[in-house]
Formats: structure tokens, C-alpha cells, sequence
């Protein structure tokens, strides 16, 4: 791709292009790149907080972390987050996405609806989730208990399983529109003939789906399976707001982990250590999707 | 028999809809029922007793309307400065070569998927050290740190479905490149623009991390973190109260979804998916 530019009037555009990305690299390298360097940097130091003094230690705090169970509890919790709350987005979002498809009424109504969740802030979602999850005061409870499914009013997010089960869920609500939308724009394009061809040759809905729709999607769905893996791997605010990471330790993922050390035990290099081990776990997707991005380009 | 299909189809779609809307059609109902009525069993459906009490308290008592304010800042100022570098940044991506062009674009896909707790420890030293913790400014460096690589990516996709034959015919005509790009790019280029501003927007209107962890102080902090501070500050939790302000925060948000909301999913197709 690199040619080596050759013309008076190559070589001056060439100029002309560094010239318009070097607000972008400046900015990377003063706010991305330096900051993840020193977050290496930092994970070799022992840092009290509050005055931000610190001495070296070299590698220990990393021998510290890989021998203490939390931050295998955490990384524990962390899968087990990412793969429900994933499955729960995928399963729902394509099913939602092809009754979306379908000549529905008030199309476009149900569309915004479905898509608004995604788009507000977890802040407020978690609000108003919490105040569904009310053990005493709660609509949840209520309707559970009328439903019949339930004898007492539940603790949704005070003790275990059902504190994993709840930040599952609404993982699940705020970012299966995304899935929604993605499969959505990707149903758009399937030839309809696909479709009649097959029903000529007398496949059901069912047979219909599972050779034409899923094969079609399966290339999307490879994508937003891995760009959900990693933003819900990295979740911080929802799990933080909901829970807190309790019971005790029991919803704590790794970012919450960091933050706790960081800013509650005051212990910013061993911070610094679980970030970076956090990124290694994640830098494996991240690369496979950028090659997957790559691929397509090219 | 087919329509009788039809009817019942539609009324199990709509039941689904309906129920994943519910928690934002409750957060409304809580925000106009008066304090005594949410302690009510069984819970009414819609409030018996309207009343905006809530939404006045919240403007008057509360400084809710100077996160508000700081928000709006925050927000917007992320917005300007994000996606005019991001412009000019995508610009060169796509229409120009030169070494390290393609590995540069690779690093911002890169940095839109790191995680914000990497960054946050060394950025929070950093602005500590240069003095611009608890300033709105300090969130809107911190903001640069996601907002750039996703306006970038989301731009660079726009850019890339513009004919290359327009800027080419241009130049022909005797037009500079800068001259082609304001004249014949930047226009066809609007509405990306429009939906790249709309989700950097949004994405900064909702932070909530660094805003947790680098301002601490009332004057400069934003709605996220404000409203989530009067929670834990009140002695009982007022759940009338903190609905209105959630429904008070999703203004904006409301607003988009109302006027500009092709934008939105057309940055949905463009970002993240088709790459």
C-alpha cells in the first residue's frame, strides 16, 4: 500500500496530510499514549494515594496479585458477567431484531423504544432499576409475588446469587439494542429471493432461519460478539452503581477492583498492576477483532 | 386464519416492546406521584394524585440545575473540540498517503476499545500535577481519551463513502485541496458530522467514571455524578425525587430521539459494525 510519494505535487498533499492528522497525534500521545506507558510505569511502584508519594518495588506487585484469591474472585466474576450478560444481548437482540423486521405495528415507535435504553445514561438506569429491585417498595416484588412465583419479597441486589443475577439482567436490557441494530441493518440486505427459493422448496420458518438468516448474519454476529465482549468485560459504571460490587465481593469484576484499590485503599501502584493484567486479559479480543476489521478492509 | 396470525404476532411483539420500555414509562409515573402515594400496596399504575412538586423542588432546593449547567459545558465543549480534530484527522486518514497511515488507524481502533480504568490512574496523576483537578476542564481531557478515537473511527467510515471523483472533479477545476474539502467534502460530509457530534455528545453527557474520580466539588461536578451524589448524601432516599431528575437528565437525550434520530442510527451503521 505504502507507495513512496514522487511528484512535486505528492510530496506537498503527503505534507498536507501530516499537517491535518497532527492535532489527532498530539492529542493521542499527550491524553492515550503516555498515560498507558506511565500506567505500566506505575505498576511497579508502591503509591499511597492521598500524597501520591511512592517507592519503587519492581515486579511485587504483581507477584502480590497473582497470589491473592480477590483478584481471582474478580476475574471469576468478570467472565461470569461478560458471558451471561453476552448471551442474554445476543440471544434477545436477534430475536427482537427479526420480529423488528417483520411488519409490525407502529414500527417505527417500537424501533425507538427498543432502541432508547441503550442511549440513556447508566446513571439514570440504574436508578430507575434499583428502584424496580425495592425489596419493600419495588413493583418487581409486587408483580412476582401476584405472578405467584414468589412467596416473600426478594433481596435482588443485597445477597448472592441474585445480586449477579440482577446486574446480569440489566446489562442485558441496556445493551441489547446495540445487537438490535446492528442485526437489524444486516437483515436489510438479505436478497429476498434467498428466501423464496427456499420456500419454494418447502422450508418451514424454522428450517428458513437456520439456513438462510443465521448463515447471513453469522459474519455480523462474529463482530458484535467480540465488541461486547470487550465493552462488557471492561463495564464499570453499571456494576458499580448497582451493587458496588457487593455482596461483600460477590459482583466485583476487575475494573471494580481497580477503583477499590486505587481510590478506597489507597494503594495506587497495585491499582496500576490489576489495570494493566486487566488489558493483557482483554488485549487477545481486542486483536483478533482489529485483524477481523483489518480482513474486511482490505 | 392468517390474520387472526397476524393480530396475535403483534400483540406479543408489543407486550415485549412494552416491557422493555417499562422501566422508563415507571421512572415518569414515580417522578408525578406525590411521596405518600409510592408507599402504597398495591402499587397504582398511574399516579391517582399528579403532581410536578418533584420537578420543582429538584430546580429550586437542589443544585441540580448547576450540574446541569456543567454538563451542558462539558458536554459540548468535548463535542466542539472532538470532532473538529476528529474532521480534519479522518480527512487525512482517508485521502491522503503517507508512512504510518495505515498502522495510525489501526491504533485509534486500538484505543476506542481500552478500557477507561487503564487510562484513569495515570490521567487523575496527571491532572492532579498540572493542577486541574476538580475543573470541568480536567473532564474534558479525560473525555478526549474516548470520545477522539470513536469520533475518528465513526468519521473515518463517513469519509470513506464519499465519492472520491467529487474532490477529484474539483481539483481539476483549478480548487486547492483545502479548498475542495471545504467546498465539496465538508458539505457531504454534514450529516456524518451531525450523528458523530450526536453520539460524542451523548457518550460525554453520560460519563460517569472520570467524573467520579476527578471532580469533587459541587461547582464543577457533572449531572452523573451529582445526581448519584444527592442519593447517597440524603438520609432516606427520595425515590419520587430522583426519578424526576432522571427523567430531567434524559432530556437531552429525548429531545434527539424526537428530532434527529436517522442521525443516530446511521452512526450505529457506520461505527462500530461495518467497520
Amino acid at each position: 500500500m505504502t507507495t513512496v510519494p514522487q511528484t512535486h505535487l505528492e510530496r506537498r498533499y503527503a505534507a498536507l496530510g501530516l499537517l491535518l492528522i497532527a492535532p489527532t497525534v498530539l492529542v493521542f500521545c499527550v491524553v492515550i499514549v503516555y498515560p498507558l506507558i506511565s500506567a505500566v510505569y506505575l505498576s511497579l511502584f508502591s503509591i499511597f494515594t492521598p500524597t501520591l508519594q511512592g517507592e519503587w518495588v519492581g515486579l511485587s506487585n504483581y507477584q502480590a496479585l497473582l497470589s491473592t484469591g480477590e483478584f481471582w474472585t474478580s476475574l471469576g466474576n468478570n467472565v461470569i458477567w461478560t458471558v451471561g450478560t453476552l448471551v442474554l444481548q445476543i440471544v434477545f437482540g436477534v430475536a427482537m431484531a427479526l420480529v423488528l423486521h417483520e411488519n409490525l405495528w407502529f414500527r417505527a415507535l417500537a424501533r425507538s423504544l427498543i432502541l432508547f435504553p441503550y442511549f440513556v445514561s447508566t446513571v439514570v438506569a440504574v436508578l430507575v432499576w434499583k428502584w424496580l429491585f425495592n425489596d419493600l417498595y419495588g413493583i418487581l416484588n409486587h408483580l412476582m409475588i401476584v405472578a405467584g412465583l414468589i412467596e416473600f419479597p426478594l433481596d435482588h441486589l443485597g445477597s448472592m446469587p441474585n445480586a449477579m443475577i440482577s446486574v446480569i439482567i440489566v446489562g442485558a436490557w441496556k445493551y441489547f439494542p446495540f445487537v438490535v441494530i446492528a442485526v437489524l441493518a444486516r437483515l436489510q440486505t438479505i436478497p429476498e429471493q434467498l428466501y423464496e427459493a427456499a420456500r419454494i422448496d418447502g422450508a418451514g420458518p424454522f428450517a428458513r432461519f437456520w439456513d438462510i438468516t443465521l448463515p447471513q448474519l453469522r459474519e455480523v454476529l462474529v463482530v458484535i460478539v467480540l465488541l461486547r465482549a470487550i465493552w462488557d468485560f471492561k463495564e464499570f459504571d453499571l456494576i458499580f452503581l448497582l451493587t458496588g460490587g457487593g455482596p461483600i465481593i460477590g459482583t466485583q469484576t476487575l475494573p471494580l477492583l481497580v477503583y477499590k484499590e486505587a481510590f478506597a485503599l489507597n494503594r495506587m501502584g497495585m491499582a496500576a498492576a490489576y489495570a494493566v493484567v486487566m488489558m493483557a486479559l482483554m488485549l487477545a479480543f481486542m486483536l483478533i477483532y482489529i485483524r477481523q476489521t483489518r480482513r474486511r478492509e482490505s | 386464519m392468517r390474520f387472526v396470525r397476524r393480530i396475535f404476532f403483534n400483540l406479543a411483539a408489543w407486550a415485549v416492546v412494552l416491557a422493555v420500555a417499562f422501566p422508563l414509562f415507571w421512572m415518569i409515573v414515580t417522578s408525578v406521584k406525590p411521596q405518600f402515594e409510592l408507599f402504597r400496596r398495591p402499587p397504582t399504575f398511574l399516579p391517582d394524585t399528579f403532581t410536578l412538586e418533584h420537578y420543582a423542588r429538584l430546580l429550586i432546593d437542589t443544585a441540580f440545575l448547576v450540574y446541569f449547567k456543567n454538563s451542558v459545558i462539558l458536554a459540548t465543549t468535548t463535542t466542539v473540540i472532538v470532532v473538529a480534530i476528529a474532521t480534519l484527522g479522518a480527512y487525512s486518514l482517508v485521502r491522503f498517503r503517507y508512512r504510518g497511515r495505515e498502522n495510525l488507524a489501526f491504533l485509534v481502533l486500538f484505543t476506542y476499545l481500552l478500557p477507561s480504568v487503564v487510562l484513569l490512574l495515570p490521567l487523575y496523576l496527571m491532572l492532579v500535577r498540572v493542577g486541574l483537578s476538580n475543573t470541568i476542564a480536567s473532564l474534558v481531557v479525560a473525555y478526549t481519551t474516548f470520545a477522539l478515537p470513536y469520533a475518528l473511527w465513526l468519521l473515518r467510515s463517513f469519509m470513506a463513502g464519499i465519492p472520491e471523483d467529487l474532490e477529484s472533479a474539483a481539483l481539476v477545476d483549478g480548487a486547492s485541496r483545502l479548498g475542495a474539502f471545504w467546498d465539496v467534502i465538508l458539505p457531504q460530509l454534514l450529516p456524518g458530522i451531525i450523528s458523530t457530534a450526536l453520539f460524542t455528545f451523548i457518550l460525554s453527557w453520560n460519563e460517569y467514571l472520570y467524573a467520579l474520580v476527578l471532580v469533587n466539588s459541587d461547582s464543577a461536578r457533572p449531572l452523573t455524578t451529582g445526581v448519584v451524589n444527592m442519593l447517597v448524601s440524603a438520609f432516606n432516599i427520595e425515590w419520587s425525587l430522583l426519578m424526576a431528575a432522571s427523567v430531567m437528565m434524559s432530556v437531552p437525550l429525548i429531545v434527539v430521539f424526537a428530532f434527529l434520530q436517522s442521525y443516530l442510527t446511521r452512526g450505529f451503521g457506520a461505527g462500530a459494525v461495518k467497520g
